[in-house]
């Protein structure tokens, strides 16, 4: 009897459940505002680097060509770093090389 | 107050849920994982795009490669200066750059000869860049400073083979701090007179040519110009970069399709199976409420909360969870699989960008079609008579 | 009142019927069947006439049983008189209302006021203690939980039911999970009771006492009306009415 009354109803419990993932992701959202407003502060210096070194890809994968720089990759040689190559699965299908069908398109950055 | 009605069936919906304990928590525990890897891509890829669209905003304009019989090959650096000659063309300058493979610690580095002079004072590089004619020196990522360099330090000394097999020694005078891995980890930076000899460079021949314009929307029109005037030219423009960056979002096809449709599978058997109709112990539990004084309504609204728990805590479950595994965790699930069998591989700490408008859509497509699924079945088991019950 | 939308004349099978209210009820009738008829599967091959036009009248207090065959229509006649489900023509009057073609939710509202309902499976669910079967009916009500616990554990003591309250229904013995089933009928306060073979499966003992219990509430002035097969049932000196049904048709009223 006392244990039924001090016990929790279950809707209770649930919007305890809810409310606590909400403050989670509040938490989370403050974490990735702050890291965000860090990376800007680095970010002039990366940026820098960039225009230094007339970088043009990620260090994603260092696989192969077409892995490392997708973007100055050939379109239609899947096995061009050596003709025993397997494709690189599944960096190679993730990130594809780009569309070069820049001619008579005009395209706009963002 | 109106309100507790709301919570009493709320009550005896987490009751009914708790009864079928493992079916429940079965459904739980697939839906939270198809949330946490479709959160997981989400979360990456976006936070991919947006890295790029910063960090390369300031990359060349437009890079201009030579072909030969569809291949990439070295261009002549005299192309430069007809390129110069195009109207709003700023800047035409060779790079030189290429790829070395270390046999010893099986690693790709990307090996990049420069003539520029910067990057002082900079936090990401510790020490400097070489200059531009400076022999045997070399600038490294932290990646290769951890594969090659015992002492991981400046002064150290880096081997490299040259094209006829000699080796050469490069002095480390810099190091790109981890901050900048994503840029820089497999990075050799090299005088643009290294470089040529390392790989045994024909004079005059470059990797490509960088070419910056004036009018940024003048880029398409100029790259169509290059490719008039050199048809052996291949122009790759700015747009294309971050476009591919932004192509990373078919990961989302691509992994979530390939990797785990069986965990898709797994759940969309799930929804087909509670889309296609009650079971006969829920029907007839459905036909007891309504015989002891529930309404259609309630019945109704039940579902609903049996719809809106479920998925909800899924969805809760696997958002957070994803957003742990992308930016705390390194997205170590994936890691494997982007890795492929590359050596030097940056640890992905990446900076989490969040589109709430992709989280939205999640949410949306996951959220919404469970509790319909949920209602819509038990809706024609709700509206008949309760007196099913007596008939048996 | 409620179900206005009903009070405009409306004709079904040649029959021109009148707004409710002008139903002029013996102040002691509390349950009305006119004419009533009930057909599943209506139009299909296999149409069944459950119920073919049943005039009968229950009195506020009555013990009333309905008795014949199975198959003879009384369960359905009983779902029809709780509310349950709806005549195909002719009409049912609860207390001063016709209730044959209310809106779902106003049946529903009669239905959890004024009936109990006692299954021949007792239809009690399996995984939730006794105590929470018991509450089931009042749950979407703004009842708030403690009390309404406290009203199902004071149905459970009068029935003697106060050591299982918290045991799971699987775990009750039949007689048990019967009186479950009455307490669950009772948690609403209602006029009458409608047992449907309640004792269908039960021994004779477990049957007198079903009963006996069954009589205390009708002392206590509720109407119960009981469908049943069972001699034990509608041979009981204290049925004030018994209805002898085949093939949906009264044979026998006494």
């Amino acid at each position: 009897m006392e244990r039924k009354i001090l016990r929790f109803r279950r809707s209770t419990i649930f919007f305890i459940f809810v409310s606590m993932s909400f403050i989670i992701i509040t938490v989370l959202y403050i974490q990735s505002r702050i890291s965000i407003s860090r990376h800007h502060i680095l970010e002039k210096d990366l940026v820098e680097i960039v225009e230094n070194l007339s970088l043009t890809d990620m260090v994603l994968s260092t696989d192969a060509r077409y892995t490392r720089h997708p973007t100055q990759a050939d379109l239609f040689s899947a096995f061009q770093d050596y003709p025993g190559s397997i494709e690189h699965f599944p960096t190679g299908s993730v990130i594809p090389p780009p569309d070069f069908s820049y001619t008579g398109m005009v395209m706009r950055i963002e | 107050m109106a309100f507790e009605k709301h919570r009493n069936i709320l009550d005896y919906t987490l009751q009914t849920l708790l009864r079928r304990k493992f079916k429940n928590a079965g459904i739980i525990l697939v839906f939270t994982f198809v949330i946490f890897i479709v959160g997981s891509i989400v979360f990456l890829s976006y936070s991919l795009k947006r890295e790029a669209r910063l960090l390369f905003k300031n990359s060349p304009d437009i890079i201009v490669q030579k072909m030969r019989a569809g291949r990439h090959e070295l261009i002549p650096v005299t192309l430069g200066n007809d390129i110069m000659g195009i109207a709003g063309v700023s800047n035409a300058g060779p790079r030189y750059w290429g790829y070395y493979y270390d046999s010893g610690a099986k690693a790709n580095y990307t090996i990049l000869g420069i003539s520029t002079f910067g990057l002082e004072n900079n936090r990401m590089l510790t020490g400097r860049l070489p200059s531009a004619h400076e022999r045997g020196v070399a600038a490294i990522g932290r990646g290769i400073a951890d594969v090659r360099i015992i002492k991981k330090d400046i002064g150290s000394t880096l081997y490299l083979q040259d094209a006829d097999g000699k080796w050469m020694d490069f002095n480390i005078v810099g190091i790109f701090e981890s901050d900048s891995e994503i840029l820089t980890d497999d990075l050799i930076v090299m005088s643009e007179d290294d470089f040529k000899y390392l790989v045994k460079m024909p004079s005059g021949t470059a990797t490509d040519l960088a070419v910056n314009v004036y009018n940024e929307t003048e880029i398409p029109t100029i790259a169509g110009k290059i490719k008039e005037r050199f048809p052996d030219s291949r122009p790759i423009l700015r747009d294309e970069i971050i476009r591919t960056y932004d192509a990373v979002f078919s990961w989302r096809s691509g992994l979530i399709v390939t990797l785990f449709i069986g965990a898709l599978t797994a759940f969309i058997i799930l929804a087909w199976d509670k889309a296609t109709g009650l079971s006969a112990e829920e029907k007839q539990e459905i036909g007891i409420l309504k015989a002891v004084g529930w309404e259609t309504s309630d019945i109704l609204e039940m579902k609903f909360w049996e719809g809106v728990v479920v998925s909800l805590t899924s969805f809760l479950c696997g958002i957070i969870i994803a957003y742990v595994h992308i930016f705390f965790m390194g997205a170590f699930l994936f890691a494997p699989a982007l890795k492929g069998w590359s050596v030097i591989y940056p640890d992905f700490r990446l900076t989490p960008f969040i589109d709430f408008y992709q989280i939205a859509i999640l949410l949306s497509v996951t959220v919404i079609p469970y509790i319909a699924s949920t209602i819509i079945p038990s809706w024609k088991a709700a509206i008949t008579d309760p007196d099913i019950v007596m008939r048996g | 009142m409620e179900g206005s939308d009903n009070r405009s004349g409306y004709s079904y099978e040649g029959i021109k019927a009148v707004n409710s209210e002008q139903w002029t009820v013996n102040s002691k009738t509390i349950i009305k069947t006119e004419n009533t008829t009930k057909i599943f599967n209506k139009g299909k091959p296999d149409e069944v006439i459950a119920v073919n036009g049943l005039s009968i009248e229950i009195s506020k207090g009555d013990f009333v049983v309905f008795k014949g065959p199975s198959g003879s229509g009384k369960t359905t006649l009983l779902s029809l008189i709780g509310c349950m489900s709806r005549p195909t023509s002719g009409r049912v009057i609860v207390g001063n209302r016709d209730v044959s073609r209310l809106p779902e939710r106003f049946m529903t509202e009669v239905r959890r006021g004024t009936f109990g309902f006692i299954f021949q499976q007792f239809h009690l669910i399996k995984g939730i203690t006794v105590c929470d079967n018991v509450m089931l009916p009042l749950y979407p009500t703004d009842v708030k939980p403690l009390r309404l616990r406290k009203m199902a554990e004071e149905i459970l003591n009068s029935l003697n039911m106060k050591e299982r309250k918290d045991f799971y229904v699987r775990k009750l013995s039949g007689g048990e999970q019967q009186r479950t089933a009455i307490a669950r009928a009772l948690i609403n306060n209602p006029e009458i009771i409608l047992a449907d073979e309640p004792t269908a499966h039960l021994d004779t003992h477990l049957s007198d006492e079903f009963l006996a219990i069954m009589r205390k509430l009708n002392k206590q002035g509720k109407t119960i009306v009981i469908a049943t097969h069972d001699p034990l049932v509608y041979e009981k000196d204290y049925v004030t009415l018994c209805i002898e049904m085949r093939d949906g048709r009264v044979r026998k009223m006494n």
